[in-house]
């Protein structure tokens, strides 16, 4: 039997619109596909590029200009290694990266909760 | 050619359109959907080439022998129809679990190809020690159902271990109804085996296809 605190904390003004506690670096959406995709993987499993260029069906370039604002953001970890003299990078998510999904996604569910139906509400 | 994008850019004056909180929760679900479907394996795709192979191949055995019932194949159709069956669930399991690890590395990569080599090493072994026992001189019967009753038994085991390896229940119990099988059809006898190995091993494989099938849905649509 747990006694629930009288008065809950207060939540954030919410906004449909401003929606202003975004992560801005994962709400944009092509890196949130990259976010979502990196996710999926097992804790410590790595993607090569290809693959997961393929998963995404996005271009080359497009990923790696998003990869590279993940990796900026400590959210996305880049390894660079050969196989068979071909370079080749492989891409995961960090633990950074999928706590910052975690909360992304927790902070939406809020946002899209009617207040009634808020924890303690 | 070089690309203006800053590293310092405000994220919020991209080109690209903010999506509403609704339309990203949908986006993260569909993506969600999207990366499982194109990493992993489809276990109903899977199960049903076994489950088929097993009831019809093992079926048609069945129905080599006198005793069966009215319909008797000759052996040598027999044989080509669980060859043939046989031959073509390994491949496809075989060429379906090193195209979904292609291109990924790490702890659950080794532990899914560890356990993919657990069914190759195991059924290797089981046919060595099956033909040296055999060579000591076994009756017929007994070599038919030194077989049914060993292969049901690793392929149950094998299943038991794929229920703790992925935390899955039901692989852990369709384990169990394989080890069940397994020794039912040696005390079933021969042909008795054979209807057994193929409709309660071949008939489980099938559920299982079907649960799969169902359980994610998500692989209907690749399917």
């Amino acid at each position: 039997m747990s006694a629930i605190g009288s008065t809950p904390e207060l939540l954030p003004e919410r906004s449909h619109d401003l929606l202003p506690d975004l992560d801005p670096v994962i709400h944009a959406q092509a890196r949130l596909r990259v976010t979502v995709a990196l996710a999926a993987l097992a804790d410590g499993d790595q993607i090569t590029f290809p693959r997961l260029q393929q998963l995404l069906e996005m271009s080359a370039g497009n990923l790696s200009t998003h990869l590279r604002k993940l990796e900026d953001a400590g959210y996305v970890q880049l390894t660079k290694t050969y196989q068979r003299r071909t370079p080749v990078t492989y891409v995961s998510l960090t633990r950074t990266g999928r706590r910052a999904l975690e909360d992304y996604t927790a902070a939406l569910r809020l946002v899209l909760t009617p207040p009634a139906e808020q924890p303690g509400g | 050619m070089r690309s203006i994008t800053g590293r310092d850019t405000d994220p919020s004056a991209e080109p690209e359109q903010q999506l509403s909180a609704g339309e990203s929760l949908a986006l993260i679900e569909r993506q969600q959907e999207e990366a499982q479907r194109g990493l992993g394996l489809n276990p109903a795709l899977i199960y049903a080439l076994w489950g088929a192979a097993y009831l019809l191949g093992f079926g048609a055995i069945f129905l080599t022998y006198p005793t069966a019932g009215a319909i008797r194949l000759p052996g040598v159709v027999a044989g080509v129809i669980i060859g043939v069956l046989f031959a073509a669930a390994t491949v496809t399991s075989i060429v379906m679990g090193v195209r979904s690890g292609r291109g990924l590395r790490g702890p659950s990569r080794a532990a899914g190809a560890m356990y993919g080599w657990s069914w190759t090493l195991g059924f290797c072994t089981l046919a060595a020690v099956n033909m040296g026992v055999t060579r000591l001189g076994l009756p017929e019967d007994a070599v038919t159902l030194l077989w049914s009753g060993s292969s049901l038994l690793l392929v149950g085991v094998l299943y038991l271990a794929a229920g703790a390896l992925f935390q899955d229940r039901f692989q852990y119990g369709l384990g169990v109804w394989m080890l069940v099988s397994s020794a039912g059809s040696v005390f079933a006898g021969v042909p008795g085996n054979f209807a057994i190995v193929s409709l309660a091993g071949g008939g489980g494989l099938l559920l299982a296809a079907g649960y799969f099938a169902l359980h994610y849905p998500r692989l209907r649509a690749a399917a």
